[in-house]
C-alpha cells in the first residue's frame, strides 16, 4: 500500500507550502517511510524550486526522489488554502506528497503516480477529495478510482 | 482532425502524465483525435509511430526536457512547456493546427553536416550507419591515440603490469575504449532505428559481435537486428493497459537482447568461426606459392573486415611466422603489418584530397587517421568502412593488397608483431617498406576519391 491512514490529514493547519510539507513528511516519517528527514524535505523543495508542483485547481502534488525514502509512498492533506505558487494562481487546498526512492525509478509505483495525476485532472475527482471527511473514507475512495493499489 | 502530442518533465512522476490527460480531455472535447506519448519515469509509453505522424494533422510537445524531434520534420509542430498544457491544453489544440512546419536545425545534427546549407536531411539505412558511426568515431579515436601514446613507450611495454604504457593500453585497447567501439556502433545503429528502446539491445548485441568475433561487419548486423527486432516487438506485442509500465524496463530489453544475441550466437556465429577456419587452412596451404600473390592476399585479407575473422586470420598467420622465424624477422609479418598500416592512412590522406565526399566528423577523425595508421591501428579505418562499407571496404583492400605485394616484393621482413612506424627499427630494407605503404596509401585514398559520392549527392539519393 502506498497511502494508509497513518498517512492522511485531514484538517492542516498549515501557513505555507514549506510547513505543509513538512507536517506531511513527518507522518511519513513517524510511520517508517523515511530514514532521514531532513534530507527527503530536501529533495522535495529542491523540486519545488524547479518550478511549483501545483497543477491548478487547488492541487499540488510534491514529490521528491531520494535515497532517505525507504518504501514508496503518498501522503494525503486537506488543508486551508495555501499560497503555492500556482500557474491558474488559485491557493491550494490539496496536497499529495509523493516519496520515491532514488534508485527505484520505473517500477508499479510510478504507474500508480502517474494514473493519480491523470486523475487529478478530473473535476469529480477532485470534488470528490474535497468531500471526504474521514481517512477511511478517502482509502476507501482511492481505492475505488482503480489507481491500481 | 488527428492530433499527437508528446509529454515530458524532468522528474517524469506527476506532471507528464497531467498534460497527457489534460490534452487527450481538450481533444476530446471537441471531437478530435489524439494520441499522446509519454516519456516518464516509466520510460516511452504511447510511443507515437511513423505512420502516426505521417496522418497527423499537428503535433503538440509538451515537454521540459529533449525530446527525439527528427521524427517530426514537415509536420505541424507547437513547442510549449509541460505547465502550459495543463493549464491551457484547449488553448493549445487550436494553436497547434496553425503552427509552423518543423524543420530540424542543421546545425545541431553535426553527424551529418556539409558545407551545404539546405542540405535534406538523410534518411533509413544511411540514416542508421551514420548515427552509429557518429557516435563511435571518438572512442576510436580517443581508444586509437591512447594505444599509439602506449607505443611510444616500446611497442610491447603495455605488458609491463601497472607501468603507464599499460594503463593506456587499458583506457584504449580491447578492454577499454576500443571494447567499446563496436557496442556504441551497433547500439546507436538500433537507437536511430527503435529509439532509446533500442539502445540496450543494440549494445548487448554489438559485444555479442566482438564475443564471436565478428568484427564491425557483425557490429553493424547486431545494430541492424536489434533494432529492427526491437520495432517489431513494440508493434506486435501488446499488453493490457495496466501492464503497459513493464514493456520499456522488462519486455524490450529482455527479450530484445536475447532474441538479438541468440541469432548472433547461433546464425551468425557459426559461419564466422567457419570463415576464420577456412582462411587459416587457405594461409596454411598458401606456404611455398609466390611471395607477391600471397602478399598481395595478405593484404586483401587484412583491409575487408578490419578487426573480423578474415583479418585476424590473416594477422594470426603473420605472428605465426615470426615465431617460426626465432631472432630474425619474417617478410609475412612486415607485409601484414604494412597492409594493416595502409588503410587509416589512405583515409587520412582521402579526408584531405576529397573534402566533399567526407562529413566535417570524418574530416575531423580523417586527422587522427594519420596517427593511428602510422601505428598499425587499423580499427582507425572502420568508422569510415561502417559508414558506407560498399564503397570504402574495396578501396582499402586494393591499396592494403598493393602494400603487401610490395612488400613482400622489396623482401621487407619486420621482427615484432606490432607497433607500426615505432617499430620500424626492427625492419629491414625499410626504405622498400616504407615506398610500399606510400603507394597503398596513395592508391587508397585514389580510388575512395573515385568510388565515394559527394555527401550532398548520398543524401539526395537515400530520400
Amino acid at each position: 500500500m502506498l497511502i494508509n491512514e497513518r498517512l492522511v490529514l485531514l484538517n492542516s493547519k498549515a501557513k505555507n507550502r514549506e510547513e505543509l510539507i513538512r507536517e506531511l513528511a513527518l507522518l511519513a516519517y513517524k510511520d517508517g517511510k523515511i530514514s532521514d528527514i531532513e534530507d527527503y524535505i530536501k529533495a522535495v523543495l529542491k523540486r519545488e524550486a524547479e518550478y511549483s508542483t501545483a497543477v491548478g485547481f487547488g492541487v499540488a502534488i510534491p514529490h521528491g526522489k531520494s535515497d532517505s525514502v525507504i518504501d514508496p509512498f503518498l501522503a494525503f492533506a486537506k488543508s486551508e488554502d495555501i499560497d503555492w505558487d500556482a500557474p491558474d494562481q488559485n491557493p491550494v487546498d490539496i496536497v499529495f506528497l509523493i516519496g520515491v526512492p532514488e534508485k527505484d525509478a520505473g517500477s508499479l509505483h510510478l504507474k500508480i503516480l502517474a494514473n493519480l495525476s491523470r486523475k487529478l485532472m478530473k473535476e469529480d475527482f477532485r470534488n470528490s477529495l474535497r468531500n471526504i471527511k474521514t481517512s477511511a473514507e478517502l482509502l476507501d475512495f482511492l481505492n475505488k478510482s482503480e489507481l491500481g493499489f | 482532425m488527428k492530433i499527437l502530442a508528446v509529454t515530458a518533465c524532468p522528474t517524469g512522476i506527476a506532471h507528464t502524465y497531467m498534460a497527457a490527460e489534460a490534452l487527450e480531455e481538450a481533444a476530446k472535447k471537441r471531437g478530435y483525435d489524439i494520441k499522446v506519448e509519454t516519456r516518464g519515469s516509466v520510460g516511452v509509453e504511447n510511443e507515437l509511430t511513423d505512420a502516426e505522424i505521417r496522418e497527423a494533422d499537428a503535433i503538440i510537445l509538451a515537454c521540459d526536457t529533449a525530446v527525439p524531434m527528427e521524427r517530426f520534420e514537415g509536420k505541424k509542430l507547437l513547442n510549449v512547456s509541460v505547465s502550459e498544457a495543463i493549464k491551457n491544453a484547449d488553448e493549445l489544440i487550436d494553436r497547434s493546427l496553425n503552427a509552423n512546419i518543423y524543420k530540424p536545425n542543421v546545425k545541431n545534427q553535426e553527424n551529418i553536416s556539409s558545407s551545404e546549407p539546405n542540405k535534406k536531411e538523410p534518411t533509413g539505412i544511411y540514416k542508421h550507419l551514420m548515427n552509429g558511426v557518429s557516435y563511435m568515431i571518438p572512442f576510436v579515436v580517443a581508444g586509437g591515440i591512447a594505444i599509439a601514446i602506449s607505443f611510444l613507450f616500446g611497442y610491447d611495454s603495455a605488458s609491463n603490469e601497472g607501468s603507464l604504457a599499460a594503463y593506456l593500453m587499458g583506457i584504449g585497447g580491447g578492454t577499454g575504449a576500443f571494447g567499446l567501439m563496436i557496442p556504441v556502433l551497433a547500439g546507436y545503429i538500433a537507437y536511430s532505428i527503435a529509439d532509446r528502446p533500442g539502445l540496450a539491445p543494440g549494445m548487448i548485441g554489438g559485444m555479442v559481435a566482438t564475443q564471436i568475433n565478428a568484427g564491425f561487419l557483425g557490429g553493424l548486423v547486431a545494430g541492424f537486428l536489434a533494432g529492427y527486432i526491437v520495432l517489431a516487438i513494440k508493434k506486435y506485442i501488446k499488453l493490457p493497459k495496466n501492464l503497459q509500465g513493464i514493456m520499456p524496463v522488462l519486455i524490450i530489453p529482455v527479450l530484445g537482447s536475447l532474441s538479438t544475441g541468440l541469432l548472433l550466437f547461433y546464425v551468425i556465429g557459426t559461419p564466422v568461426a567457419a570463415i576464420n577456419n577456412g582462411m587459416n587452412n587457405f594461409l596454411m596451404s598458401m606456404s611455398g606459392t609466390n611471395a607477391i600473390i600471397l602478399g598481395a592476399i595478405l593484404g586483401l585479407m587484412m583491409a575487408v573486415d578490419m578487426g573480423g575473422p578474415i583479418n585476424k586470420a590473416a594477422y594470426a598467420f603473420g605472428t605465426a611466422t615470426l615465431t617460426a622465424a626465432v631472432g630474425t624477422g619474417s617478410e609475412i609479418m612486415a607485409a601484414v603489418m604494412a597492409a594493416g598500416m595502409a588503410p587509416p592512412l589512405g583515409i587520412a590522406l582521402a579526408t584531405i584530397l576529397f573534402k566533399n565526399k567526407f562529413t566535417k566528423a570524418e574530416i575531423e577523425a580523417g586527422k587522427a587517421c594519420w596517427v593511428l595508421g602510422a601505428s598499425f591501428i587499423t580499427e582507425g579505418a572502420i568508422p569510415f568502412a561502417a559508414a558506407d562499407p560498399i564503397r570504402v571496404i574495396p578501396s582499402l583492400m586494393v591499396g592494403s593488397a598493393i602494400t603487401g605485394a610490395l612488400s613482400m616484393a622489396f623482401k621487407a621482413t619486420l621482427a615484432v608483431p606490432h607497433g607500426g612506424i615505432f617499430v620500424f627499427f626492427a625492419v629491414e630494407n625499410l626504405v622498400g617498406y616504407i615506398i610500399s605503404i606510400v603507394v597503398g596509401t596513395v592508391v587508397t585514398a585514389l580510388l575512395l576519391g573515385v568510388f565515394k559520392k559527394n555527401i550532398a549527392e548520398l543524401a539526395a539519393q537515400s530520400k
